[in-house]
């Protein structure tokens, strides 16, 4: 058979082909011819070269010998790599990195000149150096902003001057050697750079012009070029903006601080001044007793429990906010800048009083903070409210609250048997919490410590929280109306709608039967001669001053209020600030009178102490006040604020003493009798609250009440002082009632407490159970 | 020494007059001629190969004469003393001015025009005769690369037919160099010190005009910047804090790792990177900016740091399949596996891509070889690793092959039949494994130490569709 005749089929490269090895097929070679048939590939190279000598050379070697011969190879020019000079040339070990290698996208752009010192640099620059100060970096920099300043036209020495820092005869020198020099050089530059394509495009044809930009075509998707780049850039420039931003804030803070220390020792010598400590001695006894005491902060009761359900964590986050700002806000605010505030609570008092159906909360209120989240129920939103929070933008700052991707928060949980759910349950941990600087009650809330001793309260949203809302420390104590029952049935089978306004009287009983718990942070007496007492007391009635019932302001918006007695204003503290020491002796006095009169008299020499109400009043003032219309109402009024954490206590160096800003008194009682459910009547009684500063930091201790507990806000007190808070407080006898005693007892207690562990107690808060 | 090897403008030597008579009666040597020139073969015997004169100039009162040596390949050209010229057989350009501006037929390059051989003492009137400049009709206007730029002032007379066209923007390599000139056709840089390595270029490279008279070009060894001087190097060593290329790692293993460098986002490097593998790659252009390309980078680790060994540049997009643009073993390191390295290197990221790639064309000679041989032994493991299932033969298709080994389809069969394996047998196509065949791939392999291990690649690629990759 022919082989001519036979045609091949093309090969075709999805047919699968059979692999022999040579020597399986004998016959292989009668069929060679045919091999033809495949078409030659091309060899991908360029023809004439394909062709050249060496190539050739070697391609037939390969195919002769089945591997090249080192004589067939093609020859290319020398390369030695023996450079004598590498090992110092190129310093230092390298160690190779675990890792692969990755490099930071900002990582590459530093910011060292391009300008290279050649040997002509550094001889100048040694010579330059007898005479002036100049590194090679600097005189590299010096260089390189010249010779980038220069486009077309050499920079002029006036730019020159403009552009370098240094000083005037350095750049000089430098300008001059850098004309010479650039004058002889021959190229564009002194920094060698690739020829760049000319604009008009006479480059075109230029060997040496390399890498010219890509454009015409691509003209259409230009914008996306750039996207990269410019977002890489925004990236950096933000970063870098940022950066300029914290450095100002620290600053800002720094600055703050500086001042801060300032006005305190600047109180400090006025206090020494005003009690005469020339010879240092109170000084150095108050520096000894500080000395001594060690910032334990006992952490009364409810221990954090593991498992709360996960709404609260954040809660707890958010909690945190206001704390560690506080202080140093509390301090740098100062007398200086509170007193505007005052005015205009009282407005916003009487405007909001309109809203007096409103439910629960007002969300305006809640609006005006800003949370990461949107969507979180407007109770925990309530609870990091803060009248504060405008002053630092973001107060919590990396403890701020952040959600995580992937979890899911979920609203708190109702109808679930958690024990945090039934305030019947033994383990129910809630209780109806009145914080001392908004002064008001917060409705439920838990405490436990937190970091750096800090305290945190759990809020817990309760169906009853606009009544607990609406527990006006005006009111306060003992009202009657406790949320009791309701409580427990309604965070049972919350599905009900809004609850009835509170019988009082049951929570009345409830509360004597002790089923609720109310705390309040212990209220420390305040140094009465200290300008800081003056300033927690003012800090007091402004930080809350809409809710506030602080003191007479409350009270005499309230109208009725029987003793509108003295007011404590700021001015009026400033008054007297000289007078400390006066005021001290006139507190004893008060005092003297109040034990031996047991008369609720309202004593206000100075201003500066108030007033107690006896108990006719303080019963006139609570029907007047206190109706469940009214409580809502008061409510409705009031700003969440978050005062919590605010009564951190600088034990300073003044001398502690006692004082009562007991304005604001409040001791409610119960008027009722036990018996009458129904007819719920608060009696105002006075609280007494014991605010105690240091000179080294106000003390915004706020007692809120509520309505069976009192709250009392303590920092360290000397057991002085203490003492003589209790003594005080347990004259001021509130008529009628049992609440009376409690008061009695919560300063004893706290005495007690005191005493052993001897002030230094921040806000602890004890709980008190009313019998 | 050398102080200045840029060429003189040829351009000044043109026309009538060109071949002047010396005066004692033997002519002149210039731009154009071809004669037997001395050059040392690899075994060091002498030979007398052809060379054409490229360009001459005047060092310290000595001529140089530039030579490209007929059928060997440019990188071999070099600056040749006259006594290695044999005068004898001179041979005068014929039709003149063809030196700069190649008579733009394909595959005729290095062309000359023919020549008469001249006897020495005759004088060359006739060749003077037509003197003129032959203008050049660009065969592919579109395609153009360097036109016939020779020298500032010629370019009015060549700007005519050299109507300024800028190339294709895509791909790394020009095969057309019809317009190539004088300047791109002579080496410009005497030597390259990188490292503790001295390279002699190989082509021209644009490096700044102003450090191509230096007798040696200092570049960092690991940013690649371009110095003048060995000061300047010292100087910059202590601002550069690079100990690797500027790139994220994606291959370790041993000492040996490649860096991947965008080009758009680490211009600077990716610029001098090119200009660097320009030395060594003839086809290679630098006309465009380097943001269509990655550059893979490879690197051998000791003490003082990642060192570049070689590397591949790649188009982000490619149109034709191309998963290599350029390619390059850096002299020092050639003919020791490291080029099959980074061939291999290249075929696994085709693989994780899941893509068949083939080299941008054309081949240089060595790219040619380490191709082939590359595809050699991929394919012949493959073959001979092949078993046979339930006692028949075994059998794989070229598509087959082409999808294990990412080797695009036309080179697994130019390679087949350049290693003779197809063959047509009773009506059907076969592969024959020949015992040379076998032979010699087990003793290749055998030597192969260098492999990339997949294992070791941390490579995830990106779409750049959907990106700016310019």
């Amino acid at each position: 058979m022919s082989k001519l005749s036979f045609r091949a089929r093309a090969l075709d490269a999805s047919k699968p082909l059979p692999v022999f090895r040579c020597e399986d097929l004998p016959d292989l070679n009668e069929y060679a011819s045919i091999n033809r048939a495949v078409p030659q590939m091309p060899t991908g190279m360029e023809k004439e070269e394909e062709s050249e000598h060496h190539l050739q050379r070697a391609i037939s070697a390969q195919q002769v010998y089945g591997e090249k011969r080192d004589n067939m190879v093609i020859p290319v020019p020398e390369a030695e790599s023996n450079i004598s000079y590498y090992d110092s040339l190129y310093p230092g070990e390298f160690r190779m990195p675990k890792q692969l290698i990755h490099i930071q996208p900002f990582s590459l752009d530093t910011e060292q000149p391009d300008y290279d010192l050649d040997s002509d640099d550094e001889a100048f620059v040694n010579k330059l150096r007898k005479k002036m100060e100049i590194t090679p970096l600097q005189f590299e920099e010096m260089i390189d902003r010249l010779e980038k300043g220069s486009g077309q036209q050499l920079v002029t020495l006036q730019e020159a001057k403009l552009l370098l820092k240094e000083d005037d005869d350095l750049i000089r020198e430098v300008f001059d050697y850098w004309t010479r020099k650039r004058k002889a050089c021959k190229s564009a530059s002194l920094i060698p750079v690739v020829k760049q394509e000319k604009r008009d495009g006479s480059s075109t044809n230029d060997p040496y012009v390399a890498f010219r930009r890509r454009t015409e075509k691509m003209q259409t998707r230009k914008n996306r070029k750039n996207d990269e780049a410019s977002y890489e850039k925004m990236l950096k420039l933000r970063r870098d903006l940022s950066r300029a931003v914290t450095i100002l804030e620290m600053i800002k803070r720094r600055e703050k601080s500086k001042r801060e220390l300032l006005h305190l020792t600047l109180e400090i010598v006025e206090k020494r001044y005003s009690m005469a400590d020339f010879g240092g001695e109170v000084m150095a006894e108050v520096l000894a007793q500080r000395a001594l005491i060690k910032p334990t902060y006992t952490m009364p009761l409810i221990p954090l429990s593991s498992n709360q359900f996960r709404h609260q964590d954040h809660l707890e986050l958010k909690d945190f906010k206001p704390k560690p700002e506080k202080t140093e806000v509390v301090r740098t605010k100062r007398k200086y800048e509170k007193k505007p505030k005052v005015l205009q609570p009282s407005s916003s008092v009487s405007q909001q009083s309109g809203h007096s159906s409103l439910p629960a909360f007002n969300a305006k209120d809640l609006n005006q903070y800003d949370f990461p989240s949107s969507d979180e129920e407007p109770f925990s939103q309530m609870l990091s409210g803060s009248s504060e929070a405008e002053e630092d933008s973001d107060p919590d700052g990396p403890f701020a609250f952040r959600r995580k991707a992937g979890c899911q928060y979920y609203a708190p949980g109702q109808g679930s048997n958690w024990p945090w759910c039934d305030p019947g349950d033994p383990r129910y941990r809630y209780s109806l919490t009145t914080l001392t600087v908004p002064h008001r009650c917060v409705g439920l809330a838990r405490r436990r410590v937190g970091r750096g001793g800090r305290f945190l309260l759990d809020r817990a949203h309760s169906d009853l929280d606009n009544v607990f809302y609406g527990l006006d420390p005006e009111m306060h104590s003992l009202p009657a109306q406790s949320p009791n029952g309701k409580l427990a049935s309604t965070s049972e089978s919350n599905t009900s709608d809004r609850p009835a306004p509170p019988d009082l009287g049951h929570i009345l009983l409830n509360i004597k039967s002790c089923r609720w718990r109310h705390f309040r942070p212990r209220t420390l007496p305040r140094d009465s001669d200290s300008s800081g007492l003056y300033r927690g007391l003012t800090r007091v009635s402004m930080a809350n001053p809409r809710t506030q019932t602080g003191g007479s302001t409350s009270q005499s918006r309230t109208g009725p209020g029987p003793a509108p007695a003295a007011a404590l204003t700021a001015e009026q503290y400033q008054q007297h600030q000289e007078q400390l020491a006066l005021m001290q002796k006139q507190q004893l006095e008060q005092i003297q009178q109040q034990q031996a009169g047991n008369a609720p008299a309202a004593l206000t020499t100075q201003g500066l102490v108030s007033k107690t109400l006896d108990s006719a009043s303080a019963q006139f003032a609570a029907s007047a006040l206190v109706t469940t219309e009214e409580l809502l109402a008061i409510k409705a009024k009031e700003e969440i604020v978050l005062g919590i954490g605010v009564n951190g206590v600088l034990p300073g160096s003044g001398k502690w003493s006692l004082h009562f800003a007991t304005n604001s008194t409040t001791t409610a009682n119960t008027a009722t009798p036990s018996g009458h459910g129904a007819a719920a009547q608060v009696l105002m009684g006075n609280s007494v609250r014991l605010g105690m500063s240091s000179a080294g930091g106000t003390v915004n201790s706020i007692t809120t009440l509520n309505a069976r507990h009192i709250p009392r806000t303590l920092t360290a007190v000397p057991p002085s002082a203490l003492k003589l808070a209790a003594a005080a407080t347990a004259n001021c006898q509130v008529p009628k009632v049992t609440a009376a005693s409690s008061l009695d007892m919560v300063v004893r207690e706290n005495h007690d407490q005191e005493t052993t562990a001897l002030n230094s107690i921040a806000d602890s808060t004890v709980a008190m159970e009313v019998t | 020494p050398v102080t200045h090897n840029a060429p003189l403008p040829p351009c000044k030597r043109r026309g009538p007059g060109r071949v002047r008579s010396v005066g004692d009666g033997r002519l002149e040597v210039i731009e154009g001629c071809r004669l037997p020139v001395l050059r040392k073969n690899q075994e060091n015997e002498d030979e007398w190969p052809l060379a054409e004169i490229l360009s001459v100039k005047e060092v310290a009162s000595r001529k140089l004469y530039y030579v490209h040596y007929i059928d060997f390949n440019k990188r071999l050209d070099e600056w040749v003393t006259p006594d290695r010229l044999d005068l004898k057989k001179l041979q005068l350009p014929k039709k003149e001015a063809k030196t700069p501006t190649k008579n733009g037929l394909p595959g005729s390059r290095p062309s000359s025009p023919e020549r008469d051989v001249v006897r020495a003492g005759r004088e060359g009137e006739s060749q003077m005769s037509n003197g003129t400049s032959r203008r050049l009709i660009p065969s592919q206007p579109g395609r153009k690369r360097k036109a016939n730029c020779v020298g500032t002032d010629e370019d009015s007379q060549d700007s005519s037919d050299g109507i300024p066209s800028a190339p294709r923007m895509t791909g790394s390599l020009v095969s057309d160099r019809s317009h190539d000139d004088i300047i791109t056709r002579m080496k410009n840089i005497d030597c390259i010190e990188l490292g503790r390595h001295r390279l002699k270029p190989w082509y021209f490279s644009p490096y700044p005009q102003e450090l191509t008279a230096l007798p040696i070009l200092y570049l960092c060894e690991f940013c690649l910047k371009y110095l003048k001087s060995l000061k300047c190097l010292q100087r910059h060593l202590t601002k550069c804090n690079l100990r690797h290329p500027p790139g994220n790692e994606i291959y370790r293993k041993g000492t040996i790792s490649f860096f991947e460098i965008d080009g758009r986002k680490n211009k600077t490097y990716s610029q001098n990177l090119c200009l660097l593998a320009k030395c060594f790659l003839d086809h290679k252009t630098l006309y465009y900016d380097t943001d269509p390309f990655l550059f893979y980078v490879m690197t051998e680790y000791d003490s003082k740091g990642f060192h570049i060994v070689g590397y591949f540049s790649k188009e982000k997009e490619s149109t034709e399949d191309y998963n290599v643009a350029c390619i390059l073993t850096l002299p020092p390191y050639q003919r020791r596996g490291y080029g099959k390295l980074l061939i291999e290197f290249s075929y696994e990221l085709s693989k994780v891509e899941g893509k068949t790639g083939t080299p941008e064309k054309p081949l240089s000679d060595l790219g040619l070889l380490s191709y082939r041989s590359y595809w050699s032994q991929t394919i012949l493991e493959i073959l001979m690793d092949l078993k046979s299932d339930n006692g028949e033969r075994p059998q794989i298709t070229i598509n087959e092959i082409s999808e294990i080994t990412s080797v695009k389809k036309e080179d697994v069969i130019s390679t087949l039949q350049y290693l003779n394996l197809i063959n047509y047998y009773k009506g059907q196509y076969i592969l024959t494994l020949s015992e040379d065949i076998v032979e010699g791939h087990e003793r290749a392999m055998h030597k192969r130490h260098l492999r990339i291990d997949p294992k070791c690649l941390h490579f995830t690629p990106k779409d750049w569709s959907k990106r700016g990759k310019w």
